[in-house]
């Protein structure tokens, strides 16, 4: 990944160059500032009261009403932290089982040979094409007669089987799985699990990382299999009560609802920016290869 | 190696907040969980156990829960507050629902939680109770007199207005639902603009220059045009008035029909746009509430409303604030500066019916709090408290109640109307409420209209266009064809 | 392929690979298989209201419901909609990404602060759409709301505008709030992809003299086409199925304007009369439309030298299988 430097253009350095730098550097500048406005507006007028809020609702000044604000969700029977472990449990566990299980199923693909392997992939790559809402309403018929409405297992178990992690995973295995390691280990007498969790999966580190990263990111944001099977408030995930948030209930106490939302950002905003460097540099690490 | 730290940071993380959890008392569901189902645990069996439901159990004690849905907090708030003055919250603690009805959120979730028998108690509205009493999720609802209730002795003697006793009576002639409110509609106005536009603000004055009648209504608008005010918000404050004055609901003999009351309203809202006489605002959206505090484009001079649209909404939002510590009035907004007035035509809005579950297994104690709120006609019932301020007294406003009983004996002077008893008011325009124009699918019906109706008023489309395409939509979607 | 194959493993190892499967194709039969069957065999079925548990094959016209949506012009509607607001998100989504991934790429001109930017502009993806969606509906909101606050502060327009009426703008609004969520992750893929092409053909073109606008045409965008197939693909499987943002920022509003294809099975399925028949008959119908999409794109993005390529390097690995070493050595 080191970037090589040394040909410095021997030509640019007229006033193209810098012409040229400086509308590159503006133009990234306002991109990151629409990024981040959104949520500099959220977090200052969290701080603000209705009041000062329908007079100017942009402002950079924060006020000192957050403990108010704080006071009036409270009382609106708003609980971020139920949301918040509920969407834990369940990006957790789809996380879990999604990156382990499409790694082993990406590994039964690249490192055995077996009849079925390639309609089997195939298969894999018609099932990316379906997508969550087209089954939704099965879905729902079927988790209501067994009974599985209302509990969180029922959002994480379906996770085990996410075709696009297994065909980013078997592409990044052809590229970066060295077969002789594992035939060594086999002459070893190790077995084929063994193999594959002690051997196979560690090297497959950087990979699981970025998908790992991007099926939390994707479970924890999921509102559509959520809003259709719980409907017990205390198994209520984040986006199911941020989506409250907008009901008329909170709509007069705009200070309120800005707080509410940036509750429910908050632990993403301190994983992420704990996390950016490895987010990035990951992604970047397990790139689509062919 | 990564990856361990990142999940271990997640771990750290979860475990951070469910301690901050712990010291939140109403968050019974976010302690237990995280021992057993820490992220870092990287066996994916370990996820399955169900935790959060035992340490709700654990949480609870002996009491058993009373699961109460509704769309605002305040029926949840009258269940809380009969379990903290009688016996009955010895053995029942609550686990309210509140969904609200924007977007059309509740109802899918209610009817979820039905079927899944996850429900003791549950509150409908005005524009769907039809479905809950009547229509098809009545199978869900226990009759009054299965909730040990001796309904038709008490609502004769209660003198329940006759409209929320037929809305609330199932197919075979029995009560599954009442109302604790009397929802006649009045218009609720401010008195300075009053008395600049018209030169008085007395009741009587303002009702006869602005009706009756909507061509009344009309050149009051432009009188107070003419001073710089809008005479309505926007045109949701005329939609409620229009709407429950016709004569016909939206559905007649399985087809959707179209009252021609309701659709003049196609006319008056276009002229209330076209010639500027209101501030062009939703009802419920931002805009709306500024309009009660009088912080809009430009000053209105008032609401349709029924009383509860006083007690639970502009109240609200007129824009006093007052020191919580110190009980000292920071700023009074609007407050004072209100009275009501009869409206052009008579109407009725809204109105929340009580309903218990048939599958509830806790009926008695369902049936003890729900004739507590719509039968109980003593000072000590919820009527008499809702109808006479005390209920809560941090917001001592009043509302206009199902009871005669109660409302006989109750007076309704309030300072936000600077004096004013309502009741003179409310009472009289109850005879406008009845149930004969609702319809089960009224929710998902008015919302396909108002937003045609934007859409013409708006200069997007003629008004044929906003007719066919309403009953398109209503067809697409509910699969009810127009006449 | 059977016959190459080394012949003592692949014996005692296909059973192996098909165990490593098998959670999956549990998992897969389970929780995706059985409720597509449901959902299509609801299709044929006269299966509506409330928790309806007792419904029968429609007798007579089988393809009733299927051809009620077909009819339906709410429906048709809704998946214009959806590849409109698709179409309006995805094009300056990728034109962005590109751009940005030239930029961060570039071999001669660095960009500093590069991580910087990565950072804040993946940001907006990782915060979930109901947040956002409600976010923007203050941000937009009319007549006080922070934006027009702003625009009528600064003079740049007189009154107030109200996003929230009109069609287009809704419509717009919708596809920049997509296009704001996803053009960091796109770009990101984008940029990982350019990583993963061999530093070797660079230099080559170093050392021929091309310039950087030559170096990005000639040999990233070709060699970048798998992940921009996979960036296409997968943005047109979200897109076609967008339904967070549309139902939570105007519900589908204004005049449908906003409606999608999944906002309207919603409507259809879980709100109103649950007709689960009608809304199973729609799903399948989406499906057939985004298999369609898919197979045109796989078929457009196909360049026979890749397929040539993929071929050779078939050849290549079994060859190298055979001899034992591995494919490419690792890093």
């Amino acid at each position: 990944m080191s970037k090589t430097t040394y040909d410095e253009p021997k030509s640019a350095k007229g006033p193209l160059y810098y012409a040229y730098k400086v509308f590159q550097y503006v133009f990234l500048l306002i991109l990151a500032a629409i990024s981040v406005m959104p949520f500099v507006i959220m977090i200052v007028n969290s701080t603000r009261n209705t009041s000062q809020i329908e007079s100017h609702a942009v402002s950079l000044i924060p006020s000192h009403y957050l403990l108010q604000n704080f006071k009036i969700l409270g009382g609106k029977a708003f609980n971020p932290w139920v949301g918040f472990m509920n969407s834990v449990i369940v990006s957790a566990g789809a996380t879990i089982c999604t990156v382990y299980f499409s790694t082993m199923t990406a590994y039964a693909i690249v490192a055995y040979d077996w009849k079925l392997k390639k309609p089997f992939f195939t298969f894999i790559m018609c099932v990316l094409m379906i997508p969550a809402q087209v089954t939704s309403i099965g879905m729902y018929q079927f988790m209501y007669s067994i009974g599985m409405t209302n509990k969180l297992i029922a959002l994480i178990l379906p996770a085990i089987a996410a075709p696009s992690t297994v065909f980013f995973m078997r592409q990044y295995m052809y590229s970066s799985l060295p077969m002789e390691i594992l035939q060594s280990a086999r002459i070893d007498g190790a077995g084929e699990f063994r193999i594959f969790n002690q051997i196979a999966l560690p090297m497959m580190k950087p990979a699981m990382a970025t998908q790992a990263i991007f099926a939390f990111v994707s479970s924890w944001n999921n509102l559509f299999l959520p809003l259709i099977l719980l409907t017990d408030k205390a198994k209520f995930t984040m986006p199911i009560m941020v989506s409250q948030l907008n009901g008329d209930i909170y709509k007069t106490e705009y200070g309120a609802v800005y707080l509410g939302l940036l509750l429910t950002v908050l632990p993403l905003f301190v994983i992420y920016f704990l996390l950016s460097k490895y987010i990035i540099a990951g992604v970047a690490l397990g790139g689509v290869k062919e | 190696m990564k990856m361990k730290k990142a999940l271990s940071l997640l771990a750290a993380l979860s475990l951070m907040a469910s301690f901050t959890a712990c010291s939140n008392t109403s968050s019974p569901a976010a302690t237990d969980p995280v021992d057993d189902n820490s992220p870092a645990d990287s066996a994916p069996v370990d996820s399955e156990e169900e935790t959060p439901s035992e340490s709700t159990a654990e949480e609870t004690g002996d009491k058993k829960e009373l699961r109460v849905w509704a769309f605002t907090d305040e029926v949840p708030g009258m269940v809380q507050k009969y379990l903290d003055t009688h016996d009955l919250g010895d053995k029942y603690v609550m686990k309210e629902s509140i969904i609200a009805t924007t977007d059309g959120a509740y109802q899918p979730a209610l009817d979820a939680a039905l079927a899944g028998d996850e429900v003791d108690m549950y509150a409908a509205e005005a524009a769907f109770i039809l479905k809950y009493s009547q229509g098809e999720a009545a199978k869900y609802a226990a009759t009054y007199e299965d909730l040990g209730i001796d309904v038709d002795a008490k609502i004769k003697e209660a003198e329940i207005a006759q409209y929320t006793v037929d809305i609330g009576t199932n197919p075979d002639g029995k009560v599954v639902g009442l109302g604790y409110q009397a929802t006649g509609g009045a218009f609720i106005y401010r008195r300075s603009i009053a008395k600049d536009a018209f030169g008085s603000d007395d009741p009587d004055t303002v009702k006869s220059e602005i009706g009756p009648g909507w061509d009344k209504f009309f050149e009051a608008a432009d009188k107070l045009k003419a001073k710089g005010y809008g005479i309505v918000s926007g045109d949701g404050d005329i939609w409620h008035a229009v709407e429950n004055s016709s004569d016909t609901g939206w559905i007649k003999d399985g087809k959707l029909h179209i009252d021609p009351k309701r659709e003049e309203f196609l006319d008056l809202s276009k002229k209330l746009m076209d010639n500027d006489y209101h501030n062009d605002t939703q009802d419920w959206q931002e805009a709306w509430f500024a309009d009660m505090a009088g912080t809009g484009k430009k000053g209105v001079l008032g609401f349709f409303g029924p009383a509860w649209l006083i007690n639970y909404t502009i109240a609200k939002n007129c824009g006093r604030e007052v020191d919580e510590a110190t009980g000292e009035v920071k700023a009074e907004g609007t407050w004072g500066d209100w009275a009501v007035c009869e409206p052009p035509i008579g109407f009725f809005w809204g109105g929340t019916w009580v309903l218990g579950a048939n599958a509830s297994p806790n009926k008695d104690a369902v049936g003890e709090i729900i004739e507590w709120i719509t039968l109980d006609t003593s000072e000590e019932g919820l009527q008499y408290m809702w109808a006479n301020g005390t209920y809560n007294p941090d917001n001592a406003t009043k509302d206009a109640v199902a009871s005669n009983v109660v409302m006989k004996k109750s007076d309704g002077k309030i300072d936000f109307l600077s004096g004013q008893n309502m009741f003179d008011i409310f009472v009289p325009a109850n005879e406008f409420a009845n149930g004969k124009n609702l319809t089960p699918y009224d929710e998902t019906i008015n919302t396909a209209w108002r937003d045609q109706v934007r859409q013409y008023t708006a200069g997007n489309k003629s008004r044929d266009e906003a007719i066919a395409d309403f009953k398109q939509a209503v067809s697409d979607q509910l699969d009810i064809d127009a006449e | 392929m059977k016959s190459a194959q080394s012949r003592i493993k692949s014996i005692s190892n296909a059973k192996y690979g098909y165990l490593f499967a098998l959670p999956f194709v549990i998992a897969y039969l389970i929780f995706h298989f059985y409720p597509t069957i449901y959902t299509t065999v609801l299709g044929f079925t006269d299966c509506q209201g409330l928790n309806n548990t007792e419904w029968h094959l429609l007798k007579g016209n089988l393809f009733e419901n299927f051809q009620r949506i077909l009819t339906n012009k709410s429906f048709i509607n809704s998946v214009k909609n959806t590849v409109i607001i698709w179409i309006m998100n995805f094009i300056p989504q990728i034109t962005l990404a590109m751009l940005l991934t030239a930029w961060f790429t570039a071999r001669r001109i660095t960009v500093k602060g590069q991580g910087f930017f990565k950072v804040i502009f993946y940001m907006p993806n990782i915060i979930t759409a109901a947040t956002i969606a409600i976010l923007f509906h203050a941000l937009f909101a009319y007549p006080t709301g922070p934006v027009n606050d702003l625009l009528v502060r600064n003079g740049i327009i007189e009154a107030s505008y109200n996003f929230y009426v009109k069609k287009v703008a809704a419509k717009i609004l919708v596809a920049f709030i997509q296009f704001w969520t996803w053009y960091g992750y796109t770009m990101i893929i984008l940029i990982s992809g350019v990583l993963g092409i061999s530093p070797d053909i660079y230099e080559a073109a170093d050392i021929d003299g091309a310039n950087g606008m030559q170096i990005f045409f000639r040999i990233t965008i070709p060699n970048l086409k798998t992940v921009l197939l996979y960036t296409l693909v997968t943005s047109l499987i979200g897109g076609l199925n967008m339904f967070d943002i549309p139902k939570l920022f105007l519900n589908g509003g204004p005049d449908n304007s906003t409606k999608t294809a999944s906002v309207f099975i919603y409507e259809q399925a879980f709100a109103g009369k649950y007709l689960y028949n009608r809304a199973a008959a729609a799903s399948m119908l989406m499906f057939v439309v985004i298999a369609i999409c898919s197979a045109i794109l796989f078929y457009l993005m196909r360049d026979k030298d890749a397929a040539a390529l993929a071929k050779l390097k078939k050849q290549e690995r079994k060859a190298a299988k055979k001899r034992g070493t591995g494919l490419q050595g690792g890093f």
